[in-house]
């Protein structure tokens, strides 16, 4: 009896422990929100759609600058002497024009465009479908989002050209191949959709923001380069300057400083049309850590530790006219002192610091030509302001457009269509201007070489390079110590590997 | 022959039956030996004249035997077969004491009995009895007595010793002053003396008449028991594989945890100690890797609390650990057994033996090898042979930064602990003090173990509750590991303070003074664990158990860092700080049923149990750079003025999981056994396709040796042959909300002029997520021959693991993240393993013993991809080198084991220096990343371990060593430093200067060396003190060991047993800690 008594509540005590809690195995999450909870309120909208400009920080100046600038003959990252920065040939494979899809350098950029346009359409379904929001705050968001879609987009079809179209984040089905035409086409048909929509004013507001502005220029940018992405459509250098003209009338104007585009706080600048907004504190632009010499950190009083990459290619430098003001502007050359001594900093290889333009292979010199450069060899990067004090990451923004950009371009439509010389002229003029103290360096009539030209001197480091080169048709000639005349495959990277393994609809790029 | 033992708790509830003796557990009798050996020494606990009272009338005299078990603490033993207690009786006492009672009850049935001091009857047949039986099966002319005395090791006289004509069921059991007596035996015959808990010896007569025995303590044998997981067993009755380890075969020495005492002792464990940080977890597999991105470390269950740190136990508290090893073993803990589990049983204390015991030692440890760099002088012969200007460059100084970052660690372990208990209940409370200095000068470690277990009887020893509180808390300090790359960049001959007391500092790229580090910089752990467990055990009747454990745990961590504004370290942040916490709670129900029945022949044991497990984890962190001072070290993070986005953050998540499971285990004779697990694991942390999985189990067992046929072979005493297979699955890859679409924070966005908190989809969904699965085949064999002198184990497993979890590769959009996990991949791992123990010598005052592992496992990926996810092969593993960001080491591909190594094939050094690879792999001259292929492999073929005991009068001294045969280690100290390459800026390791080599170093197999190795990893020498006359010490023993004493190996580096974890093992990597040599001296005294 008293044995049995003990079991029974023994018994119960157990089933009830077993029953309360038996099978629920539902996720209590705590420091993350469900996707069906979250963003019923306009703030709540506001923080989802926060994120489609945070896709855009990590690409630059890392991923895509590399693509625009080491592929092009702007920048190169030469192996150092003792190995640094040979990293299995990945460099050399850039500056050579032998990459192939397995290459890191090609996957990268290939990777964050694809996630922003998946974020892209991510947050357009969840504002679509949203009823915390105003109709017509609704549609200029939605517009706004399909802008910074656009703007990937344009990099995708500018590096890799045939990709798929993606724009509805509920369909799970492996994208296939668009062609590069397609992709063209679908650019610009957005870019007019919504180029009425979004926010026209140029404010610190906007400031960062997929604007009027932003809009036309990328639309620019399309028509400037539609002979080379969709060439079965014909030129449209007209439709480029008319692009420019609409940004034209927008409040920019071309900052008298040239530096005022560059310093830590950029954002004042009104030449900027489109920056990616960094912060020192959000980090994560380090484009002197990527450039700097260890011990530049001694020279302009730093407070990070650079790893002696990317410099100058010599004949980019050499073809500045030595009193360009964008030469100083833009480079770091010569001899780094140490201002607590006044002398000439010494390398741990025994060696003056000395930045020379020239970057010669000495060392460990392979079948290809590619050797070693001394460590201190090459032009730094010196067009961003360096603070007193930086420390690993820089506050100064990436303007992706300006206002000079668009002066040229619009220069370089007139003098294609052969149109009004003297506008094409006055155009350049104003970017020269600031940049000489002559006024004999001005020009009083443009080629398309001048235009050429005049791009590289003024664009140095801001990722204009491949496609103003491809669009120039220089693209595939040799660079004199450094390669030989490249294949038309690599006009376009390939299809990363790891996306064609991960989707079989896809197609590579031709020749790869 | 059969014994009873009555009133027996475990077994029978009360109740008196028959029960076979190899049934009966060990620690029943160990309890009955230790009533039996301390009588001596402990006053009567229990008086004599205890007064009962009985009135029973027609029953028989078992009945009335088993009331006064009933009544009293008196409990009887007797031989089944001699004795007969089925006569009914009538008998009628009133506080009477028992010793009158018994007389009464035996007065005509020509019965002996004697009572001990501690309440044990001892029931013999009368003289006159036994001589009869001694007539009816011996037929022989010479027939005469023969008696004597029997003891234990220590002299003390054993009663209850059966004593039997060998061949025969004839005999009997000594008395209570250890004597015997048996008449009208034949001359020729040989005597079998036993006791359980004792090693049977056999003597012939011939023709003596006195006979005195001294019998010695069971060695590890079948009878042993073992922790199976919600249970025990005896070896005997194991089906499965299961090893077990218990305290006199621990490893001796500086035991940090656990796994110190078992390094090399289990076949197929492999335990690797990655390098010499005494901070540092090692990395524990058993029977291969199991998994790409769990962790496969092996489930630890502390005494019967499963999922425990094995940090938690003081090694000092431990008792035996098992090691469940194939799945039909395993599987009863499901989803998180398919690394194995290790079964940790702790200390508990013992009946009547009150005991304290200090345990003790202090050691010290010096560093073995260290990278072999130029020395200052080295160094300018060097620059002046190579006509190098090193002006600005020497500053004069002679310095070895190696030694200026090492010292002598001095470790010390103080360990108390007492135990005891009476009738109703036991207790041992411990505590543990342990203090381990690297030999790295910012690294150490101090620990705290407390541990309190009380076991208390209640409800007439129906119910059994038990209370364990542990406690751990450990300050320390993992080394820092950059400090080991400056130490080989540095220039030796620059000052490490220059000559007006400042620190000297260098700016250049991996350049800075590592002792300044060291010095300024603190990293700094306070760990606790504790936990409370209660277990309450009610016999409800005969055979049937139920089991209820409650269990609260909880761990937290608090880590504070600061990084000096003046050092190498600190000086981008000009100061950083920064703290860190968390804090996990582990709550746990279980409840069990189990059921034991005997039928005849027919064993059956049958378990069913349910347990609820959910954890919560929580942690918060902070950081701030750019200090004025840096006086307040981590310590005032408000004081810095440069707090960044992502410098504060918390972050929170729970898992649930709840269990059915159950058992039967079922033996004929003890010749015939088998055993059906199942297990029903439900997972929060599992995809909503797959909350629930099933892991069933089956083996079995065929006990040869107890086969008539060949118990006439006297030289085998045990071989059993044991086949299963089990599932067993792993989710330790798979954290909280992996399967679920969630928005988390993500950074700041930028908006007018401001920046606000943004939120994302934080990671792809997968509702498919679940469990990785392994089956797994077993088949071993048991076996002990000459007198188990002889004796070891043979096994032979194929694993399969199916479902394994991997980041693969999606197609972007539609997905957000390129990756998502998945289970897609399989592996098998195939091996044998062998253990063989011997007593190559066993003398009184001699014995040696050796004991030899073996393991060979041969691992093989099998699949990596389907029809969702697809990956040709992984590259994996970093070969950073200056200049070697992208170089991978390993590749993970189908057909390959995981641990491959990957590169060009170097075919020597050409007459300038340069490497000459191997271009023509892909059929085509030119060297493209198409020419790298298969260059090594980090697994080993074969893992070992060889001990060796030797015990001479009081001394005793053991060797352990062990090794590994046929594994490639990445030797990457040569790789970034045996080049001339950065001198005179940068040092070299002197290899550099012979080896001819002028390229730049690359990855490739010139690298790749050899790292099979033997070490003597342990050496002992104890001295144990004569306590017999000492009034107040039962045991004392002084002992000297030194560890890792001598390795031989062909291997260059530092030491070629390196980090074994992860896809890419077998890297002695740039920050490797080099291992070190340990001497200590220890004490060791029980009161």
């Amino acid at each position: 009896m008293k044995k049995n008594k003990i079991f029974a509540v023994f018994a119960i005590l157990v089933i009830s422990f077993v029953y309360q809690s038996c099978t629920n195995l539902d996720e209590v999450t705590y420091d993350q929100l469900s996707t069906s909870e979250y963003g019923t309120t306009s703030s709540e909208i506001a923080s989802l759609v926060g994120p489609i400009y945070r896709t855009y920080i990590y690409n630059f100046p890392s991923g895509f600058f590399y693509l625009s600038e080491a592929a092009g003959d702007m920048a190169v990252v030469p192996t150092r002497k003792g190995g640094d920065w040979w990293d299995g040939g990945a460099f050399k494979e850039f500056c050579m024009h032998k990459w192939t899809s397995n290459s890191s350098m090609v996957r990268n950029p290939y990777n964050y465009a694809t996630s922003g346009i998946s974020v892209c359409n991510q947050i357009y379904s969840i504002v679509e479908g949203s009823s915390a929001i105003s109709d017509e705050n609704k549609k200029v968001t939605l517009a706004e989002i399909r802008g910074v879609r656009a703007f990937w987009y344009y990099l995708l079809c500018d590096n890799y050209g045939n990709v798929p179209i993606v724009t509805d984040f509920k369909d799970t089905s492996n994208p296939v191949t668009k062609t590069r035409k397609e992709v063209y086409e679908f650019i610009v048909s957005e870019l007019n959709d919504i180029k009425d929509i979004v926010r026209s004013d140029v404010s610190t507001s906007s400031y960062g923001k997929i604007t009027r502005g932003v809009v036309y220029t990328l639309l620019a940018k399309m028509y400037l380069n539609a002979m080379v992405w969709n060439p079965t459509g014909g030129a449209k250098w007209q439709e480029c300057i008319n692009a420019c003209n609409e940004v034209m009338k927008l409040p920019y104007v071309i900052e008298s400083n040239y530096k005022a585009s560059f310093t830590t706080h950029n954002e004042d600048s009104k030449e900027i049309i489109f920056p990616i907004v960094y912060d020192a504190c959000q980090g994560p632009n380090c484009l002197q850590l990527m450039t700097l010499h260890n011990l530049d950190r001694i020279a302009l009083n730093l407070n990070c530790s650079p790893w002696n990459g990317v410099c100058a290619m010599p004949n980019y430098v050499k073809a500045y006219d030595s009193s360009d003001l964008r030469l100083g502007w833009s480079f770091l050359t010569g001899k780094m002192i140490d201002p607590s001594t006044g002398l000439v900093l010494i390398t741990s290889q025994g060696r003056e610091l000395n930045h020379t333009v020239d970057v010669t292979m000495k060392y460990s010199v392979d079948d290809d030509g590619w050797g070693q450069v001394e460590q201190e060899d090459g032009a730094r990067c010196f067009k961003w302001e360096y603070a007193t004090g930086l420390g690993t990451y820089m506050d100064n923004d990436l303007a992706i457009f300006r206002l000079a950009d668009v002066y040229l371009m619009k220069a370089e439509c007139l003098v294609r269509l052969g149109q009004d010389n003297a506008e094409a002229t006055r155009l350049v003029n104003v970017i020269r201007a600031r940049a000489f103290t002559d006024a004999s360096k001005l020009k009083s009539s443009v080629t398309l070489d001048d235009i050429y030209n005049e791009r590289r001197f003024e664009f140095a480091w801001e990722m204009t390079c491949r496609q103003d080169m491809i669009r120039f048709g220089t693209f595939l000639n040799p660079i004199t110590g450094w390669k030989g005349a490249s294949d038309s495959k690599y006009l376009l990277f390939p299809i990363p590997q790891t996306a064609l393994d991960a989707n079989p609809s896809l197609k590579q790029n031709p020749g790869y | 022959m059969h014994y009873k033992f009555m009133k027996n708790f475990y077994e029978s509830g009360g109740g008196i039956c028959p029960i076979p003796k190899k049934l009966l557990l060990v620690m029943k009798l160990t309890a009955f030996l230790i009533v039996v050996l301390t009588m001596q020494v402990t006053a009567t606990v229990y008086s004599q004249n205890k007064k009962l009272s009985l009135n029973m009338q027609g029953n028989t005299i078992k009945e009335v035997l088993q009331q006064i078990e009933a009544q009293s603490e008196y409990r009887f033993i007797y031989e089944n077969e001699k004795v007969n207690l089925d006569a009914k009786v009538s008998i009628r006492v009133k506080d009477e004491v028992v010793e009158n009672i018994l007389k009464q009850l035996f007065a005509k049935d020509g019965i002996n009995y004697s009572i001990t001091d501690n309440n044990l009857i001892l029931i013999n047949p009368s003289d006159k009895q036994m001589n009869n039986w001694g007539k009816e099966s011996i037929n022989s002319q010479q027939q005469k007595s023969v008696s004597g005395k029997v003891t234990d090791s220590s002299g003390a006289p054993l009663p209850g010793v059966s004593v039997v004509v060998k061949g025969t069921t004839n005999g009997t059991i000594t008395d209570v002053n250890g004597k015997y007596l048996l008449t009208n035996i034949p001359a020729s015959i040989t005597l079998q003396f036993s006791f359980i808990g004792m090693k049977t010896q056999e003597i012939a007569v011939n023709g003596k008449t006195l006979i005195n025995v001294k019998l010695e303590e069971e060695a590890v044998g079948i009878d042993e028991v073992v922790a199976v997981g919600y249970g025990t067993q005896t070896k005997r009755s194991i089906s499965g594989s299961v090893s077990n380890v218990s305290e006199k075969n621990f490893n001796k020495g500086v035991n940090q945890t656990a796994i110190d005492l078992l390094k090399g002792k289990v076949a197929g464990l492999t335990i690797t100690q990655a390098s010499g940080d005494v901070t540092e977890d090692q990395t524990i597999r058993l029977r291969g890797v199991s998994s790409l991105t769990g962790s496969s470390q092996p489930f630890v269950v502390v005494d019967g609390v499963p999922g425990v740190s094995i940090n938690s136990v003081a090694p000092q508290d431990i008792e035996s650990i098992s090691i469940l090893k194939d799945a039909s073993a395993a599987a009863i803990y499901g989803s998180r057994s398919a690394s194995g589990v290790i079964l940790i049983t702790t200390k508990k204390g013992k009946k009547d033996t009150p005991t304290v015991e200090y345990d003790g030692y202090v050691g010290i440890s010096n560093v073995t090898n260290m990278p072999d760099l130029l020395t200052a002088q080295e160094w300018r012969d060097y620059c002046s042979k190579n006509s190098i200007n090193t002006t600005g460059i020497d500053l004069g100084a002679n310095t070895n930064w190696f030694d200026a970052i090492m010292r002598t660690g001095i470790s010390q372990n103080q360990s108390f602990s007492l135990s005891g208990g009476g009738a109703n209940s036991n207790y041992r409370a411990s505590i543990n003090y342990m203090d381990v200095d690297g030999v790295v000068k910012d690294n150490s470690i101090e620990r705290y173990n407390a541990r309190l277990t009380f076991n208390q009887k209640a409800l007439d020893n129906m119910l059994d509750l038990s209370f364990t509180g542990a406690l751990t808390v450990r300050d320390y300090s993992p080394t820092d590991t950059k400090n080991f790359i400056l130490a080989c960049n540095m220039i030796p001959v620059v000052p490490i303070k220059n000559e007006d007391g400042s620190w000297y500092e260098s700016t250049e790229f991996d350049h800075g003074n590592p002792l300044h580090n060291i010095e300024l910089n603190k990293f700094s752990n306070k760990n606790s664990v504790y936990y409370g467990d209660f277990i309450a055990n009610l016999n409800l009747f005969k055979g049937f158990n139920a089991n209820l454990n409650l269990l609260k745990e909880r761990s937290t961590n608090d880590y504070g860092e600061y990084l000096d504004s003046e050092t190498e370290r600190g000086r981008d942040y000009l100061g950083l700080a920064t703290r860190e916490g968390w804090t996990n709670d582990r709550n746990l129900l279980e409840a069990t049923v189990n059921y034991k029945k005997t039928i005849k022949n027919h064993d059956l044991n049958f378990l069913a149990g349910y347990s609820y497990e959910n954890t919560h984890y929580q942690s918060f962190g902070a950081r701030n750079r750019q200090f004025v001072t840096d006086s307040f070290g981590f310590n005032n993070l408000s004081a810095g003025e440069d707090l960044q986005s992502g410098d504060v953050w918390s972050s929170a998540n729970m898992s649930k999981l709840i269990s059915f499971f159950g058992r039967l285990n079922y033996s004929f004779k003890e010749r015939y056994i088998l055993a059906l697990a199942l297990r029903r694991d439900g997972s929060s942390k599992f995809g909503d396709n797959h909350k629930w999985g099933t892991f069933p189990s089956i083996s079995g067992a065929w006990h040869v040796s107890e086969e008539p046929f060949l118990k006439s072979m006297s030289y085998i005493d045990d071989l059993k042959f044991r086949v299963g297979y089990g599932v067993s699955g792993n989710q330790d890859g798979i954290e909280p909300y992996k399967s679920l679409e969630l928005y988390g924070a993500s950074g700041k966005y930028y908006d007018s002029g401001s920046w606000y908190s943004a939120y994302q989809i934080s990671q792809n969904a997968n509702p498919d997520l679940k469990w990785e699965e392994t089956s797994m085949f077993n088949i071993g064999l048991d076996f002990g021959f000459f007198k188990n002198r002889l004796n070891g184990t043979l096994e032979y497993y194929n694993k399969k693991t199916n479902d394994l979890l991997y980041n693969y590769s999606v197609p972007v959009p539609p997905n957000i993240y390129p990756t998502t996990l998945a289970n897609v991949g399989a592996m098998t791992n195939k091996g044998f393993e062998l253990l063989l123990n011997a007593d190559v010598i066993r003398k009184e005052n001699l014995r040696w013993t050796v004991s030899v592992n073996l393991a060979h496992n041969k691992n093989e990926i099998t699949k990596l991809s389907n029809a969702t996810y697809s990956t040709s092969a992984i590259l994996t593993g970093s070969a950073f080198v200056r200049g070697g960001s992208y170089n991978t080491t390993h590749i993970v591909e189908e057909g390959k084991a995981v641990g491959t190594f990957y590169g060009y094939k170097c075919l020597g050094l050409d007459s300038d220096g340069k490497f000459i690879f191997d271009d023509m792999i892909d059929g085509v001259t030119g060297l493209t990343s198409d020419d790298r292929t298969y260059i090594g492999c980090a697994q080993p073929k074969l893992t070992y371990g060889f001990s060796s005991a030797v015990s001479w009068k009081k001394w005793d001294l053991n060797l352990f060593f062990r090794g590994v045969y046929g594994n490639d280690v990445l030797n990457f100290n040569r790789l970034a430093y045996a080049t001339t390459q950065w001198l005179p800026g940068g040092n070299c390791l002197s290899e550099a200067l012979e080896s001819g080599l002028t390229d730049t170093p690359q990855y490739s197999s010139y690298y790749i060396e050899k790292g099979s190795f033997l070490r003597l990893d342990n050496a002992s020498l104890g001295y144990s003190f004569d306590t017999a006359k000492l009034k107040f010490i039962q045991k004392m023993r002084i002992y000297v060991t030194g560890q890792n004493l001598f390795t031989i190996t062909k291997y260059k580096g530092l030491d070629p047993e390196v980090e074994m974890a992860g896809l890419d093992p077998g890297i002695e990597g740039r920050t490797y800690y080099p291992k070190s040599r340990t001497w200590l001296i220890g004490l060791n005294i029980n009161f």
